[in-house]
């Protein structure tokens, strides 16, 4: 029992470290499916992340704004179902290449056979 | 420009107020001989001038980080009190007793600070990109 709860403890303390950055990479992930607004957005982190991650809507709009303003995504206006135009976010060329260097050089490591036999070893 | 945002408009209304306010208690403190009139007014207005930068500084932070170290609301600052001062002085609003050389070497040596400030903002920028902090950006 005391071993669960020291466990747990070790697990969100590391988790809250290593979500610090986290909600970036799904932002892009996001957009990389396409064109979204921002309730879209927030849907596609907390389903996809099986609800790992979650996001407040003042930290993502803070987010898309400041990367907006580093041209990495824009937006476009688009009829919404119902009352005004939605900003639809989407990645912008610089955004694009971004996003494809940081999956080549962080992500991608992880599909390596050495990689996925060291996270399976437990399974053998 | 992107770093105009509307809080800091918003900042420069409101001071531009609080300056023509106290500018007016000013003249009047002087006028009337009154050195509590004067010292109430400023230190009042010190108070205020405080209150708002903070407030929004820190709206205008939570709107977008702009990495500058406080130089655009200084520089605004400055200007908006500046140009107020000048006007109240040269289109003869002021007191007859007040010695308006005063109020112009203080915005000189305010001057001199600002520039020093932006130094240091210039220096600053190395750790930004595109006006905002490189270490907090991806945060």
């Amino acid at each position: 029992m005391k071993k669960d709860k020291i466990l747990d403890e070790l697990l969100l303390s590391w988790e809250n470290t290593y979500k610090k950055g986290q909600l970036t990479l799904w932002i892009f992930m996001a957009l990389q499916e396409g064109k979204k607004y921002v309730d879209e957005i927030k849907s596609f982190i907390e389903e996809k992340s099986d609800g790992t991650i979650t996001c407040e809507e003042q930290s993502l709009y803070r987010s898309l704004r400041k990367f907006e303003h580093i041209d990495v995504l824009a937006f476009e206006y688009q009829e919404g179902n119902k009352g005004p135009d939605r900003k639809y976010y989407y990645m912008t060329e610089l955004g694009q290449e971004l996003f494809d260097r940081f999956v080549n050089r962080n992500i991608k490591l992880f599909y390596s056979t050495e990689i996925i036999n060291i996270l399976k070893r437990k399974d053998k | 420009m992107k770093t105009v945002t509307s809080y800091l408009l918003w900042f420069a209304l409101t001071i531009a107020v609080l300056t023509l306010i106290f500018r007016y208690f000013l003249s009047f403190g002087i006028e009337s001989d009154s050195f509590a009139i004067v010292t109430t007014s400023a230190t009042i207005y010190g108070f205020l001038m405080f209150v708002s930068g903070w407030y929004f500084g820190h709206k205008d932070e939570e709107y977008l980080p702009i990495y500058d170290i406080g130089f655009r609301f200084h520089l605004t600052t400055y200007a908006v009190h500046s140009a107020i001062t000048l006007l109240w002085i040269g289109l003869g609003f002021c007191s007859k007793h007040e010695d308006t050389n005063i109020s112009i070497n203080i915005l000189i040596y305010w001057g001199i600070l600002l520039f020093i400030h932006f130094i240091f903002f210039l220096w600053s920028r190395k750790n930004s990109i595109k006006d905002l902090d490189k270490n907090d950006l991806f945060e």
